[in-house]
């Protein structure tokens, strides 16, 4: 059976602390900055897609996905 | 020996210190009670005044809940503590001013109350400046990690933050002029120095109203709002106050009520508008300049 490599997001010195919400935030923000910047579909980003969804709960990104949509998303994208 | 008088202040009794001070009567009362504190007579105005906070306070909850009459209690209350207010510190004038009894002693507890009180006011006011900087920060992520949040219009601190942080500082160097001038016995400068603060004072108030009625966010507009209006709008409150505060010297000096070795009230009053003004130097550069960008 092939080995399963199993991967996380790597600790970032910016947030250093037990409560990682902002790490999550910060590593959706930078996935949609990259995307805005890069276009649709770049490889690069993709890294940072990868980050989030080890770091952030599904409601979260999900309700966020709904804000973007709406034109609500509170912040700097 | 008489000393001269300009011809529109009135002196009661005899001229001796100070006119208005040292009437006849007063030093019978000092040579017969052997101390120099002053046992007050007793007086309505503290239940009154009692009374009046229990009105404000049942009648404010009473408001702010379905019950009816709430708003009407309310206000009573508040009139209420405004006559209060008005009646003890006349009668506290007329116990010190014209019946003489507030020797050196006595003017302790004044002059120490006053600072006590001020310090408490600052307490207050930085509560609300430590809610705004915990709030400014560190923004959460449900605003999006920044300040001011997207989307709030914030007020540009160049203009009229900026026209009014030289006024304040001048009504508090005017105030000082003030000061100067009771000390020195001008009288009538001293009058015309706290009508100079006082008008300072009145032209930095106005242009605060203009500026919260044409602002382009309220109390409601997030955190933002809700920190930036109530602590602007304390400190403004705090202004009003101790402008009502100056206008009071300001009466009282021009009917001669404050001498140059005895004006507690003033320097009360003084005091309290420094306190103002520096106060409002925190805001400006943490929540208008820094807050704003």
């Amino acid at each position: 059976m092939a080995e399963i490599e199993l991967k996380t997001a790597p600790a970032d010195f910016r947030f250093p602390t037990t409560n990682q919400t902002r790490h999550c935030f910060t590593r959706y923000i930078e996935y949609h900055k990259c995307l805005n910047a890069k276009g649709e579909d770049a490889s690069e980003c993709q890294k940072f897609a990868r980050y989030y969804r080890s770091l952030c709960p599904m409601e979260w990104v999900e309700k966020w996905n709904e804000q973007r949509e709406n034109g609500t998303f509170p912040g700097p994208l | 020996m008489r000393p001269k008088r300009a011809p529109f202040f009135t002196t009661l009794g005899g001229g001796g210190e100070g006119g208005l001070h040292t009437t006849g009567a007063k030093w019978f009362m000092i040579e017969s009670q052997r101390h120099s504190y002053h046992l007050v007579d007793p007086s309505p105005w503290p239940i009154s005044g009692s009374l009046g906070a229990l009105a404000t306070t049942v009648g404010g909850v009473m408001y702010m809940h379905p019950f009816q009459g709430g708003a009407t209690l309310l206000s009573l209350g508040l009139i209420f503590i405004l006559y209060t207010m008005f009646v003890w510190w006349r009668d506290v004038l007329r116990e010190s001013t014209l019946e003489g009894h507030h020797t050196k002693a006595v003017q302790l507890g004044p002059r120490y109350g006053s600072i006590l009180f001020i310090v408490s006011e600052v307490m207050f006011l930085f509560a609300f400046f430590w809610a705004s900087s915990h709030s400014s920060l560190a923004p959460t992520v449900e605003i999006g990690g920044i300040w001011p949040p997207k989307g709030i219009g914030v007020l540009d601190p160049r203009e009229i933050p900026f026209l009014n942080t030289p006024i304040l500082p001048s009504s508090g160097a005017a105030v000082t002029w003030a000061h100067h001038a009771i000390l020195a016995g001008k009288e009538k400068r001293a009058v015309y120095a706290l009508v100079a603060t006082v008008s300072l004072a009145l032209v930095s108030t106005g242009f605060q109203g203009m500026e919260y009625y044409q602002a382009p966010s309220t109390i409601s507009d997030s955190i933002y709002g809700s920190t930036f209006f109530s602590a602007t709008g304390f400190h403004g409150f705090h202004v009003i106050i101790g402008t009502l505060f100056l206008i009071i010297c300001g009466i009282r000096q021009y009917l001669g009520h404050l001498t140059k070795e005895h004006h507690v009230g003033f320097e009360a009053a003084a005091w309290y508008w420094h306190f103002v003004d520096v106060v409002r130097l925190f805001p400006f550069v943490s929540i208008y300049w820094w807050g704003g960008i």
